[in-house]
């Protein structure tokens, strides 16, 4: 009761100083003041320095959706530097004519397949390292990271001969039905085994953020499942999967954009071009005489980004939010 | 009374086959990883080590032999191959110097967009871009295309090669002038022109750091932060006090990633210098060879920078 009142007679008195301040003297107290000088230094500063940082990191895009516009007088014109006197489309309609769309087509769904396999094997494999304590699950762990680690080029021919002559170790069991191992270049299969082991490119990392987010999940939950008589898969799939649903969409959108832009793998294992990518159509059409040359490059690969474009517009906000919630920081 | 009887054992080999079970469907989890690893991974790797002791001949009916010949492929890299070594060294140097510049400038960044202000969300968005968009084919094609540009201008001096530095971010002359007028030592002004010119492709390489610096810094308790205030703390010495201790796990994290990613990157020169080896006649099996050789190398590094900076690394939760 008493303390109320004081509280009501400090309001009242701060109310009443406040207005008796003059307008010019609470201007002078609140903005001219070394604090705010500071502090208003440093948001300019601040300002300048992340538009300028963004600057740079827009910038190679800028000029490569200016130079795909130029036509072939604008290149050479030393005047002209990001707006083009005479734009064209002809380099966007000469590789659109060229194809394009059948390439856009195929990385599409070689790109959504993988990318979800890959989402769900990572998952399945995550939440099996997270929440199971078996013999050799440090070993195993230690395997994946290793996946991570060694860099493709290091396994490059070895991963060739592997798919060009595929069997089974010890077992060779496609020599003994067919007399021969099987051949796996230049069909798409070898890209749905990598995703559906856990070997495609960057697994490794899905799998660790995969296992990271599932330890932050709690026990509890499962145990009240399994307490409530639902087995082991019936718990994963009903209660775990539903829950872990933004990661996996954060993990998809990973594999997805980076299987959109792959090259390495692409161009190993389909070399005759009969499966027509983006990873051998755009590098061999958009090419030109030394001064064409980069503008065409340019324009073909803003067709190539330009749907991730649209992705990452919608979906930046899961991709960010993803790794922030994954706990790779522990 | 007989039920109870055969309730009795049932329900005690029951709870034995728990976690039995338990174990068994952890198994079954990783199942896909380990019929990948059995089948595909591990045979390829002790393939590839297997294949750089070796020389590779293709049979003209569809097959290959395989010849053992010792160290030969690793005394080709490290002797009788003129750049690779040079190579490795200036790779490996530039590792050095790029791995602490990209994980101050990521902490950095971190520091700043964790700050209240407009448009941080944009912001995120866009240092974020590179990760996604500039990697593997569109990389790739850049740098084919500037591999050409450089082509151009060797063989048309004049007009092109002014252009080209005009489209230069910061230049080269400049910065050097700077800091030779300030007379700080010549080491020092290579290292700084190097690291102005190298900005955009450390700001490139920086996004996931970034983010994991972000996540925890907002993994910071709030109360200590207020605490420190009350007791009369300045901004700079809550940083160094507070933030940076509560970081330090973070910073070993990202150093080792930052390592990998380098690593591991298209844009690497030693990687790019071994595809072109790989894409030689008798190029596999030496390919093969060097990069084993650089993958050890790294392997150590990684080792050492750990060990340095787990001495320095203070953990909150002592478990």
């Amino acid at each position: 009761m008493n303390q109320t009142k004081i509280t009501k007679e400090t309001k009242n008195k701060i109310r009443v100083d406040f207005e008796r301040t003059s307008w010019w003297k609470r201007f002078q107290i609140k903005y001219l003041s070394l604090s705010f000088l500071g502090n208003a230094v440093w948001y300019i500063f601040r300002l300048v320095l992340l538009l300028g940082i963004s600057y740079v990191i827009l910038y190679p895009f800028i000029t490569k959706i200016a130079s795909s516009f130029m036509s072939s007088d604008d290149l050479v014109d030393a005047t002209v530097r990001l707006i083009p006197k005479y734009p064209t489309i002809s380099r966007y309609r000469q590789l659109i004519l060229a194809n394009y769309f059948g390439a856009l087509l195929n990385t599409l769904l070689l790109s959504l397949s993988n990318a979800l396999i890959q989402t769900l094997v990572c998952c399945f494999v995550g939440y099996g390292f997270a929440k199971y304590k078996f013999k050799g699950n440090g070993l195993i762990f230690a395997l994946v990271v290793l996946t991570m680690i060694i860099p493709h080029n290091a396994v490059q021919f070895a991963m060739y001969m592997k798919f060009r002559y595929f069997d089974f170790p010890f077992l060779h069991l496609f020599e003994w039905i067919g007399g021969k191992p099987w051949n796996m270049i230049n069909t798409v299969t070898p890209f749905y085994l990598l995703s559906a082991t856990g070997l495609a490119f960057k697994n490794g990392l899905y799998i660790f953020m995969m296992r990271q987010f599932f330890r932050g999940v709690p026990d509890e939950l499962e145990e009240a499942a399994y307490i409530d008589g639902s087995g082991v898969f019936r718990t994963f799939f009903t209660i775990i999967l539903p829950m872990s649903i933004p990661m996996m969409i954060t993990i998809f959108l990973f594999a997805f954009s980076w299987q959109w832009t792959d090259y390495f793998y692409s161009n190993m294992f389909i070399q005759n071009g009969k499966l027509v990518l983006m990873s051998n159509f755009i590098p061999n059409a958009a090419t030109g005489t030394v001064g064409e040359a980069s503008a065409n490059s340019a324009a073909g690969s803003l067709l190539i980004i330009a749907p991730l474009i649209i992705m990452y517009l919608f979906c930046q906000r899961y991709l960010i939010q993803g790794i922030e919630r994954s706990g790779i920081t522990g | 009374m007989t039920s109870a009887k055969t309730a009795a054992p049932a329900k005690k080999r029951r709870s034995v086959s728990l976690q039995a079970k338990k174990q068994r469907a952890g198994w079954i989890f990783i199942l896909p990883f380990l019929i990948g690893l059995a089948i595909i991974y591990l045979p390829i790797i002790f393939n590839s080590i297997w294949v750089s002791f070796n020389d590779f001949q293709t049979v003209r009916g569809g097959g290959y032999t395989l010849e053992f010949v010792g160290v030969e492929n690793y005394r080709y890299a490290l002797f009788t191959d003129s750049s690779f070594v040079q190579t490795l060294a200036t790779g490996i140097q530039s590792m050095i110097f790029n791995i602490p510049a990209i994980v101050i400038f990521s902490l950095f960044m971190a520091v700043l967009l964790n700050q209240k202000m407009i448009g941080r969300a944009a912001f995120r968005a866009i240092f974020f871009v590179p990760v996604i968009l500039s990697t593997g084919l569109v990389d790739r094609m850049d740098a084919a295309n500037s591999m050409l540009e450089n082509m151009g201008t060797t063989i048309d001096t004049g007009a092109a090669s002014t252009s080209e530095g005009m489209t230069q971010l910061v230049s080269y002359m400049d910065i050097a002038m700077l800091l030779s007028g300030m007379r700080v030592g010549q080491g020092l002004v290579g290292y700084v022109v190097d690291l102005v010119n190298g900005l955009y492709d450390i700001i490139n390489q920086s996004g996931v750091q970034m983010l994991i610096f972000l996540a925890g810094l907002q993994s910071i308790s709030p109360a200590i932060y207020e605490s420190c205030s009350i007791d009369g703390a300045t901004t700079w010495e809550t940083f160094w006090k507070i933030t940076f201790p509560m970081i330090s796990p973070m910073i070993l994290v990202n150093t080792v990633y930052t390592v990998i990613d380098s690593f591991t990157s298209s844009k690497n020169e030693v990687m790019t210098y071994i595809q072109e080896i790989y894409s030689t006649s008798n190029g596999r099996t030496v390919s093969a060879a060097m990069s084993w050789m650089y993958f050890t190398i790294v392997i150590v590094i990684i080792g050492i920078v750990a060990a340095i900076l787990s001495t320095y690394i203070f953990y909150q939760r002592r478990d």
